[in-house]
């Protein structure tokens, strides 16, 4: 009888129900497609940062972030990453040793930060100068590997770079530093092996990449590093618990989680994830005042109906319930379509995914890190169910005073005339 | 069944206050067929919602089916109207969104008697009161006079022991009038359901077994016409 009564009288207004519905099945969904599309996004903005050449957790020397100096470098890599490995075997760690250069070809010359890398290891992890973004050439793994006789290492460099040195593959290029006995400056020749395109312009003009050993030789820094980076097969969701534990068990090295290495990647996913909530929050605002201005309205012309039901004999808690039960099957009703409208939208950006480029017309920067040209929608059920039945505690919150005010409602009422 | 001594009641908000019904005695028995008669603001209404357990005294004691109800709180209240008492109101009488059967059969609902029996014994109130075919219908369906029919019918479908109705041909044509009379006087002759209305049309009144006099709030006559129209002065 109860539910009988609430369904009827929701539709006794068809058009009012109806236009709550739409605008919490609107607002419903929009709200799971932009948490899809916000957290895919910020994952996809992560994994690419953490690729850029960053990584998840980067080891240093304690003095190294203040003073990039060749006098903070990490001994003994190799020992080192083999207790880091220990600790967790889930990760991948990789050396890099990174100096101010001058890379000169020819008449031009360009001053940067030249990285020595380990090939092998470095075009797993990371993607500047792994095969997808070598345009010409091949990577330095692959060039140290071929069969060819070099005369030479290989180099690889960005592609405005090249141009800007007006070089091609197979080219001589000079490399000028500053040896950390502090003596003369010395020079080594390497061949372009490559040329790769993130399409992120610092990288693309002021990146170049040689072997590791090539670097330490010509610094004269034998078996040292600038840093460890680790990668976590774990992804990227608990690196600050991980940057924690590592600190516990190596006390005298810097150890960095991204979010502190990368502060400008940081930033932009926090302010974005800002924005998510600020969403969040005006949803759970519009759901709570259609649900309440339903109520109120539909309530508020029966008040002689509640005092019948009540003169008859029910109890104020039966009335109640018819009350709460409307709200309930509005916003029930309302949440499930909307739940479907935003899944199924989901469901789409997931598998084909949101082209970056179709959406902004150009390739877009954030925190200093291109935006992959495509990224996928990810939810997390828990996320998910949790803002469902928010919506739906909050639909009965609202319901409750007009509810029990309705129960509370004079007999005497239902014996005067209008 | 019902007995009501030395009850006041006075209504008084911050500026003044409403005398309204005075040291009311009266005593109803069980399968009476009363009208409480009197012009209007005489206090019928007052007095019917006291009796009909809506509102409260203001001093004095009320039994009803042999119960203080003074102390009753107001869903003890509640459980005894449900149980107990069948009430037609001048107006609004109905839910809109219940059919007519939907509506005869919802006290038995809130009484929780099992469906069958329910929507039997609805059927066959409906019948009684003459709208078997328009069981269907929503009240704004019906004409005013097949509307009280149907409120007579959700009244009595219940079985209480009282009926209370307050003006219920108030807002009825002299026919509609008749044949409601017609039938809550066979319902209290059939089934023995004691009756107690209100009016202040004399037809209604002349058709009512005792007729009990309202003015200013006090009973000035208290008439019997049953059987061999003995007057009791009061
Ligand atoms: N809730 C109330 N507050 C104040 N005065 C009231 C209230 N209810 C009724 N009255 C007054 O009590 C008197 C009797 O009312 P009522 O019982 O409705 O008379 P009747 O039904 O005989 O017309 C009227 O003068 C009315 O104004
Ligand atoms: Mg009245």
């Amino acid at each position: 009888m109860i539910h009988k009564l609430a369904l009827r009288n929701l539709l006794r207004n068809k058009r009012r129900s109806l236009l709550t519905s739409l605008i919490i099945v609107f607002a419903f969904s929009m709200m799971i497609l932009f948490m899809g599309l916000s957290d895919g996004g910020h994952k996809a903005m992560i994994d690419i940062g953490v690729r850029m050449g960053l990584g998840h957790v980067i080891v240093q020397h304690p003095e190294y972030r203040d003073d990039p100096a060749l006098s903070h470098l990490l001994d003994n890599p190799e020992q080192l990453k083999q207790q880091l490995i220990d600790t967790d075997k889930r990760l991948t760690p990789v050396a890099r040793l990174r100096s101010d250069a001058l890379i000169q070809a020819g008449r031009h010359g360009v001053a940067l930060t030249i990285s020595g890398v380990e090939p092998e290891i470095e075009a797993q992890v990371s993607a500047i100068a792994d095969k997808k973004a070598i345009v010409q050439g091949q990577t330095l793994a692959a060039f140290a590997n071929s069969t060819d006789l070099h005369r030479l290492s290989g180099i690889v460099i960005g592609e405005t770079l090249a141009k800007n040195l007006e070089v091609r593959i197979g080219d001589t290029i000079t490399l000028t530093v500053k040896p950390a006995s502090g003596g003369d400056l010395a020079r080594s020749a390497f061949e372009v092996a490559g040329i790769f395109k993130t399409g992120l312009h610092e990288l693309d003009t002021f990146w170049a990449e040689v072997p590791i050993q090539d670097l330490q030789a010509l610094l004269e820094v034998p078996n040292q590093v600038s840093q460890i980076a680790l990668y976590t097969s774990a992804g990227s969701d608990n690196v600050a618990q991980l940057a924690t534990a590592l600190t516990a068990q190596f006390p005298t090295l810097d150890i960095l989680p991204w979010q502190t290495a990368a502060p400008e990647l940081y930033s932009a996913v926090t302010l974005d994830a800002a924005g998510m909530y600020l969403l969040m929050l005006i949803v759970y605002v519009v759901v709570a005042v259609g649900i309440l201005n339903t109520v109120l309205m539909s309530t508020f012309r029966r008040q002689k109906e509640f005092s019948m039901m009540i003169a008859l004999g029910a109890r104020a808690s039966t009335v109640s319930k018819v009350v709460l039960l409307e709200a309930i099957y509005l916003s029930a009703f309302s949440l499930t379509i909307g739940l479907a409208l935003g899944l199924w939208g989901h469901h789409h950006f997931a598998t084909q995914g949101l082209d970056f480029k179709e959406v902004f017309g150009t390739a877009m920067e954030a925190g200093g890190v291109l935006l992959p040209e495509k990224f996928y929608s990810t939810l997390e059920a828990n996320k998910l169910s949790l803002s469902v039945l928010f919506v739906f505690v909050l639909t009965i919150l609202v319901t409750l005073i007009p509810a029990i005010r309705a129960g509370h409602r004079s007999p005497v009422a239902a014996s005067q005339e209008s | 069944m019902i007995k009501l001594n030395q009850i006041n009641k006075i209504f008084s908000d911050k500026h003044q206050s409403f005398h309204c019904l005075k040291d009311l005695n009266l005593e109803v028995k069980q399968g009476e067929f009363t009208v409480i008669a009197g012009p209007s603001g005489s206090g019928k209404s007052t007095l019917l919602n006291i009796i009909g357990l809506l509102d409260k005294p203001s001093s004095g004691s009320y039994e009803f089916d042999g119960q203080n109800v003074a102390k009753l709180n107001n869903n003890q209240l509640a459980d005894i109207r449900r149980e107990k008492i069948g009430f037609v109101f001048q107006a609004y009488n109905l839910m809109p969104v219940l059919t007519a059967l939907e509506n005869t059969e919802m006290i038995m609902e809130f009484c929780n008697v099992d469906k069958k029996v329910r929507r039997q014994r609805a059927m066959e109130t409906l019948e009684a009161v003459g709208l078997g075919e328009f069981k269907n219908r929503f009240p704004a369906q019906l004409s005013g006079g097949q509307q009280q029919r149907v409120a007579v019918a959700r009244a009595i479908a219940a079985q209480p022991l009282l009926v209370v109705a307050d003006e219920p041909t108030a807002n009825l044509d002299s026919h509609s009038t008749e044949s409601l009379l017609d039938l809550m006087q066979s319902l209290n002759q059939e089934l023995g359901v004691t009756f107690l209305f209100s009016s202040h049309d004399p037809r209604v009144i002349d058709r009512a077994h005792r007729v009990v006099h309202l003015q200013d709030g006090q009973i000035v006559k208290d008439v019997c016409t049953n059987n061999n129209d003995q007057q009791v002065a009061v």
